[in-house]
């Protein structure tokens, strides 16, 4: 609980710091739902290169070099959980959650390069996810988390809103995923807060708490943006990824 | 609420394997107690239906037929033809869901025929093999994919927004997002288990056109199957506040001798995950909340036994040339 309310303080710090539209933006105000709340309908994308790497990283062979995610872009793992990183990412061909076509958990699913749909209900958002057919159902209920612990992939999503920006609180994690390719990771003690927050018609600032005591010396942040996309027909198609890899490993392939 | 739930809720692979023996998540259906009669399948559904008084179903915001909310699976998971009597344990008698033709029968070519037979065959269960050491193909399904019209077996929740209409099952957490904007579907180069779906209104009934089939799901777990160039038809229509009627029409002239018709009746569910009725939410504030169903994760390494036990991958077969 001590966790929980210093996440909610850096929440409001990094929102303070980050969340205004950059300079060159005018301030949005996003249209309404039926139901009153801002509309975030949409189909949405992430163009950054944190699928491969949260934090600063050059180019090797099928990798784009790229800015990390995080703010400040230190990822503040205890001694012996930045030992455990750096083996996560020495065997990554075996180790990465991703490579036997798992739920991606949270946010790494926010970052897998496949688009994404938001689709709002008065009392629930839905995120279709185009990859793995993965849905987050975050529940505006009057609900709170469940009794627990309880081990789900993808966690147990509780949203509210915040004047335009929907939070979601997630916990309830195993800790059987990662957050990226190079083995930053996570345990079953994981707390997130995402904050969407519309900046413009196109675009949603997205920003991220992570806390997880077992594994990290304090709460650490993500920052960056989702992308509208506007293709004339764009829609979510399928990436089954484990169906693609039982058929290519079956014997009469 | 459970201190600790296993995240390994999906052993849907392990539950056919071991069937009928370990049947702790399915229905089970002692044959000795069968009293001689069929559950209710496209006929008993048909004439209950038309004794309904007439509805209009209520309109949303919109001004469309509002179908929201969350709703039951249908059909038995064991074939949609007639099951005259009890298999097994996890196969009850069954009325067919086929509806077109009248004889309940899906109107296969002879080579169709021979194809789902063999489906049948080469599925190693005792009671529909003559030699069960025969493996062919194992229930696609148990690979946590499925397709249309499968997918309404399970029980899914409908939500409509001004422009699509989106289905969310809790089975695997597959969903279709069926667009009503009158958009063409992609070339036939791009295929997908779910397909294309198109969706509009006609009066009170929702129609959606599905193609883009990749063919690789069978229509139930006793090996009847369409092709991958069929269009599927289907037509909801709420009947009453609490029953949608389903019906799925397979045009597919290179598998069948004419289109067929699958009905079935859809129940609304006040309970979450199709898991059962909604009696207990009343009681349970989280009884309509979909939760987890982490299927492949689940499966594990039971993917891999059925590998190794001789089973193939599902290819669809290809039409013999005229």
């Amino acid at each position: 609980m001590r966790y929980r309310l210093l996440a909610a303080v850096l929440v409001f710090a990094a929102s303070s710091a980050f969340a205004q539209a950059p300079a060159n933006m005018p301030s949005y105000t996003p249209p309404k739902t039926a139901d009153g709340h801002p509309d975030i309908q949409g189909i949405w994308q992430v163009l950054n290169t944190a699928a491969w790497d949260l934090q600063d990283h050059g180019a090797r062979t099928g990798v784009p070099a790229g800015r990390g995610v995080v703010v400040g872009n230190d990822i503040p793992y205890k001694p012996e959980a930045l030992v455990k990183k750096r083996e996560n990412d020495a065997k990554r061909a075996t180790l990465d959650p991703e490579s036997k076509c798992y739920l991606s958990g949270v946010p790494r699913i926010t970052f897998m390069p496949f688009p994404f749909q938001i689709v709002q209900q008065a009392d629930k958002v839905n995120v279709l996810y185009e990859y793995n057919h993965t849905i987050r159902q975050i529940y505006m209920n009057g609900n709170p988390h469940p009794d627990g612990h309880i081990d789900w992939w993808m966690g147990d999503s509780r949203g509210r809103w915040d004047g335009n920006t929907l939070v979601v609180d997630s916990i309830h994690f195993s800790e059987d995923t990662w957050f990226d390719r190079v083995g930053n990771y996570h345990s079953d003690a994981l707390h997130v807060v995402e904050r969407y927050t519309p900046i413009s018609p196109y675009h949603m600032r997205y920003e991220v708490t992570v806390e997880d005591p077992k594994v990290f010396t304090r709460p650490w942040n993500i920052n960056t943006i989702l992308y509208r996309r506007i293709d004339p027909n764009v829609e979510l198609l399928e990436y089954e990824c484990y169906a693609y890899q039982l058929e290519d490993s079956w014997q009469n392939k | 609420m459970a201190k600790q739930v296993s995240r390994r809720m999906a052993i849907g692979v392990a539950l056919l394997l071991a069937a009928p023996r370990l049947a702790s998540a399915q229905a089970i259906f002692d044959p000795k107690d069968w009293n001689g009669t069929l559950g209710a399948g496209a006929k008993s559904w048909i004439a209950e239906r038309a004794k309904l008084p007439p509805f209009t179903a209520p309109r949303t915001a919109d001004g469309q037929p509002n179908l929201q909310g969350r709703w039951g699976g249908t059909w038995s998971g064991d074939d949609i033809e007639e099951i005259p009597k009890p298999v097994d344990i996890t196969t009850p008698a069954w009325e067919s869901y086929v509806s077109t033709p009248a004889n309940g029968k899906i109107p296969y070519q002879p080579w169709s025929l021979a194809e789902r037979n063999a489906h049948r065959e080469g599925l190693g269960r005792e009671a529909w093999s003559k030699d069960p050491t025969k493996r062919l193909y194992y229930d696609p399904q148990a690979f946590c994919v499925k397709s249309v019209p499968r997918y309404s077996q399970r029980g899914y929740e409908l939500v409509q927004t001004k422009d699509s209409v989106i289905m969310m099952l809790n089975w695997g957490h597959i969903y279709r997002v069926i667009p009503l904007d009158n958009r063409q579907p992609p070339s036939g180069d791009l295929r997908t288990w779910m397909g294309s779906a198109r969706g509009h209104f006609e009066g009170d009934t929702l129609v959606i056109e599905t193609t883009n089939l990749n063919g690789k799901m069978w229509l139930d777990s006793a090996g009847n199957f369409i092709g991958r160039n069929a269009k599927v038809t289907e037509r909801l229509r709420l009947v009453s506040p609490n029953d949608l009627d389903y019906q799925a029409t397979i045009d597919d002239p290179e598998t069948f001798t004419q289109s067929w018709t699958l009905t079935a009746r859809q129940r609304r569910q006040g309970a979450g995950g199709g898991q059962g009725g909604g009696g207990n939410a009343v009681r349970d504030p989280y009884a309509a909340e979909s939760w987890e169903h982490a299927c492949h994760e689940g499966n594990g390494e039971h993917e891999h036994e059925i590998q190794n036990l001789g089973f193939k991958w599902y290819f669809p077969p290809v039409p013999p040339k005229k």
